[in-house]
């Protein structure tokens, strides 16, 4: 199942595209509740978002970004039926990646 | 040299081959640096970041957060500007452990417009950092924290 969940809405002159991971994005400084030991770090370090093959917006992260990271950008010039696509990769080398058909 | 033992090597050697190529392609990949995201203080972090460069303050970014947030795990930002040439935007947040949030690179399709979600350990202020060409601009904006989750920083 993916990770990521994407959705666009057409405003007056751009589009904006919301994005929603889940990921835990631990720090590595936080405790488990139940047996007392330190949760290994685990978080998104890079996100990239094409529009028809072309990087259009990336970035990069660290611990300090909420667990389920959610953004949402605005892009020009989209057209119905242009392809976004979004990839990410974790500092366990874990990635996934959606694609999103502009309506 | 025994057979066994040889063909041992030679296996080790294959791994060492394909793992240094991995390595080869992220590297080639790769803009993630971890020194800006390790834990310390923030105007070390910060002066790592920009090295000596004048930090202009700058009306012509809009940076919205609430003026107190109930838990430190989620803080909603959301950042914008007119300004035209921004090639990247940086959020970081003074007292948290790890000061720098993140870092965007726009391209000349995307509108500098952002909205995301941090963590804030304590009290603070949030700082946010546009490249325009050689110049940095910079909005900050105090934010309370009611509980620094355990999520935080």
């Amino acid at each position: 199942m993916t990770t990521i969940k994407l959705r666009s809405q057409k405003l007056a002159n751009d589009t904006e595209i919301k994005l929603l991971i889940t990921h835990p994005m631990e720090n590595g400084r936080n405790r488990d509740p139940i047996n007392g030991e330190l949760i290994p770090a685990h978080f998104i370090q890079e996100l990239t978002v094409q529009h028809n093959g072309q990087d259009v917006l990336s970035i990069d992260m660290g611990g300090s970004m909420s667990k389920n990271p959610f953004f949402s950008f605005r892009l020009k010039n989209l057209q119905s039926g242009d392809l976004i696509k979004a990839s990410w990769i974790d500092n366990w080398q874990q990635t996934d990646s959606a694609e999103y058909r502009i309506e | 040299m025994s057979l066994p033992r040889r063909i041992f090597f030679t296996q080790i050697l294959k791994i060492l081959i394909g793992f240094s190529a991995v390595l080869a392609s992220r590297a080639g990949r790769a803009n993630w640096t971890l020194e800006h995201f390790s834990p310390s203080l923030f105007e070390d972090s910060f002066k790592t970041f920009y090295g000596n460069q004048a930090v202009i303050d700058s009306t012509d970014l809009q940076l919205k957060l609430p003026a107190s947030a109930e838990n430190g795990a989620v803080v909603p930002i959301t950042i914008s500007s007119d300004l035209e040439q921004i090639s990247q935007v940086a959020i970081w947040v003074e007292k948290n452990p790890t000061p720098l949030a993140a870092t965007v690179q726009f391209s000349s399709n995307a509108n500098i417009y952002l909205t995301a979600r941090i963590k804030m350990a304590e009290s603070c202020h949030v700082i946010v950092i546009a490249k325009q060409g050689e110049r940095l601009l910079k909005t900050q904006q105090w934010v309370n924290v009611m509980q620094g989750g355990c999520g935080t920083g």
